[in-house]
């Protein structure tokens, strides 16, 4: 242990309480970009953005700018964005393909195997001493495809991707595996940026069902199906559901482990909240069968409600954004928002779920423009000495813990509950003091048996 | 084999040879544009929709970063929407600002709509497509301010709505590519 910040005091998960200079405070960010995401596995892309060898992709890990490749043999590798040389930026464009990236700064060239192949005035200026085969790209040494999505991690020494996922895993297959072929991104990316730390926007989808009722008033109020809305009652099509899950549910799960955690609502019908379009809702339905043989039931009927990954990795079911919070300091983030959709799907249902992505979440989304309101808000707040020692209560359902008989796996409690946000910085505060993944591991076990 | 979605395009190129339209007719497009920006600024959406045709595609695209040599190989990273709107959905957006609950417009932000570079494309005796450059500045909350600059090419047709003209199609784009605004609460 090595908590040399002092986290550990500031997350007070047993109590439901954190100190919100983990939201704020300078050095405790840069501590984060070595430890949570210098160890942690983070999300760089989906394979369907780089289909081809020699497609590229290019994003970021923490702050450290990488080029995700498509190799000859259909492997995938990753890269720090950045030339060995003199260390400029090696790629500009988002994505693209290439036989290999020169540095616009004096013309190193690198292979899409990140070997440096050809240095200007090798001979004249090197006098052929330059050993090219020291000086390829700094390799992101863990690379994992998990159904479709591209994960890379810095630390040789991290549990599998499948270990660190845990229970997870189970939530994020229902997600991508509702049929045979998987998924793929469909349309662009939307990108902005939201003044606010990172894990305000990370521990939402991780735990905060509670939000949407009041923050998202507005939306639901206008996009609900009523007469006064639309005169056949039916703003956005046929078939999605009357008011947003949450209003009309029959009890539901929130679930937390290993930092990660999720909620949904227990439906009956497999149709999609009221703000999706109805062909969006109706393929859902209509493709339910083949989901449910593939997820059971309760998986098959959840098109809604929330997802995080630990750290940055969110995703909404039935809307179909998926999104990474990039940091950007501790103050900002960038928002890096995906529409995920069956590869098999018909055109017309892709080309509506564009459309309903955008509706919803996209940076106009009807639903989208409040949450970012309220972390850039909060954030502003924290700039006052007084506000940044005031506790945060994340005390909802305390001790209201189970593990259910029903297969629906890990730490549970009801949707609306702070459980798994007190296992996200729980799981935070151990990774920022822990020296090693043994000892975060250690960590988390203790965690499991006090029910954390 | 899957089938893919359909690809959108980026705005065309308008840059042609000047169509000088009787100067009458640029002065009235023009103070149709300004009374519109005027009505947005001033929280008049109600009124502001009644210059929206009932048929009306508004939207505005996402853009990306790619390389030159990738650009004349088309090879791009695909766009996606930030607007996709007809009438029934700009009209919910009026009511989601009228709610008194939606947060981003609480309270409401102060926006100018700057409309300038106004060229008449095509015109004939009941239509007119025109482009224009777009700055929006948005003053928000206590000292928030975010400004949008792009280009517009809208379609008009004339009706008897007591302005003369209606927008039946906008098509936006918006030069930024990571968006500096935490949310888009606005109208353009």
């Amino acid at each position: 242990m090595d908590d040399k910040l002092q986290v550990r005091p500031m997350v007070d998960a047993k109590n439901g309480q954190v100190t919100p200079e983990i939201y704020t405070d300078e050095a405790i960010y840069q501590l984060e970009l070595e430890r949570v995401f210098g160890r942690s596995w983070l999300f760089l892309a989906h394979e369907s953005l780089i289909p081809k060898a020699g497609d590229f992709f290019t994003t970021f890990m923490g702050e450290d700018p990488v080029v995700v490749v498509r190799q000859k043999d259909g492997s995938v590798e990753a890269y720090l964005n950045q030339c060995r040389h003199r260390g400029m930026r090696l790629c500009h464009a988002d994505s693209g393909n290439t036989k290999a990236f020169t540095c616009a700064y004096h013309g190193w060239a690198f292979g899409l195997d990140g070997g440096l192949t050809s240095v200007p005035l090798e001979e004249e200026a090197y006098r052929n001493k330059l050993d090219k085969s020291r000086w390829g790209l700094t390799r992101v040494p863990r690379i994992t495809l998990y159904k479709g999505l591209v994960f890379g991690n810095w630390d040789a020494n991290a549990p599998a991707l499948e270990d660190y996922m845990g229970d997870m895993a189970w939530y994020l297959d229902g997600f991508l595996d509702r049929r045979e072929g998987g998924t793929e991104v469909v349309g662009g990316i939307h990108k902005w940026t939201i003044e606010c730390n990172w894990k305000l926007a990370a521990e939402q989808f991780c735990s905060d069902q509670y939000h949407a009722p009041y923050t998202h008033a507005s939306a639901v109020q206008v996009l609900q199906a009523s007469p006064a809305n639309k005169a056949d009652g039916k703003p956005l099509g046929e078939g999605q559901t009357p008011r947003p899950v949450w209003a009309d549910a029959l009890g539901g799960v929130q679930f937390s482990g290993n930092g990660h955690g999720s909620a949904f609502f227990f439906t009956e019908k497999p149709d999609a909240n009221v703000w999706v379009d109805g062909e969006v809702s109706s393929y859902f339905r209509d493709t339910y069968p083949e989901a449910e043989q593939r997820l059971g039931k309760v998986r098959a009927l959840r098109l809604a409600g929330h997802n995080t990954l630990f750290p940055t990795l969110s995703w909404l079911n039935g809307t179909q954004t998926l999104r990474i919070w990039h940091p950007k300091g501790p103050n900002k983030i960038e928002v890096w928002a995906f529409c995920i959709c069956d590869r098999d799907a018909p055109v017309e249902v892709k080309d509506a779920l564009i459309r309903s992505h955008a509706r919803a979440f996209g940076p106009a989304g009807f639903l989208e423009q409040d949450d970012s309101e309220n972390w850039v808000e909060v954030q502003k707040v924290l700039r006052g000495y007084k506000a940044r020692q005031a506790e945060f209560c994340i005390q909802m359902g305390m001790g209201f813990e189970e593990r259910r008989q029903d297969g629906i796996p890990g730490l549970t409690n009801y949707t609306f509950a702070e459980t798994a946000a007190r296992g996200f910085y729980q799981h935070w505060a151990n990774m920022m003091s822990a020296e090693n993944w043994s000892e975060i591991n250690d960590l988390s076990a203790a965690d499991q048996q006090e029910g954390v | 084999m899957s089938e893919q979605a359909t690809v959108l395009e980026p705005l065309r190129p308008t840059a042609q040879p000047s169509v000088i339209a009787p100067q009458a007719l640029h002065y009235e497009i023009e103070q149709f544009l300004y009374l519109e920006a005027a009505l947005l600024d001033e929280w008049r959406f109600r009124e502001w929709l009644e210059l929206i045709a009932d048929d009306i595609s508004y939207v505005l695209l996402t853009n990306t970063q790619a390389l030159t040599r990738d650009r004349r190989r088309s090879v791009q990273p695909p766009l996606t929407y930030i607007f996709n709107e007809d009438k029934f959905q700009l009209e919910r957006r009026v009511a989601r600002l009228e709610t008194g609950m939606a947060w981003s417009e609480e309270p409401p932000s102060r926006t100018r709509h700057f409309v300038s570079n106004v060229r008449i494309l095509k015109h004939d005796a009941q239509t007119v497509e025109l482009s224009c450059n777009y700055l929006i500045h948005r003053a928000s909350k206590q000292q928030d301010i975010y400004s949008f600059v792009g280009t517009c090419q809208d379609k008009l047709r004339r009706t008897s709505n007591g302005a003369g003209w209606e927008v039946y199609s906008r098509e936006l784009a918006l030069d930024e590519f990571v968006l500096q605004a935490p949310n888009i609460s606005i109208l353009f």
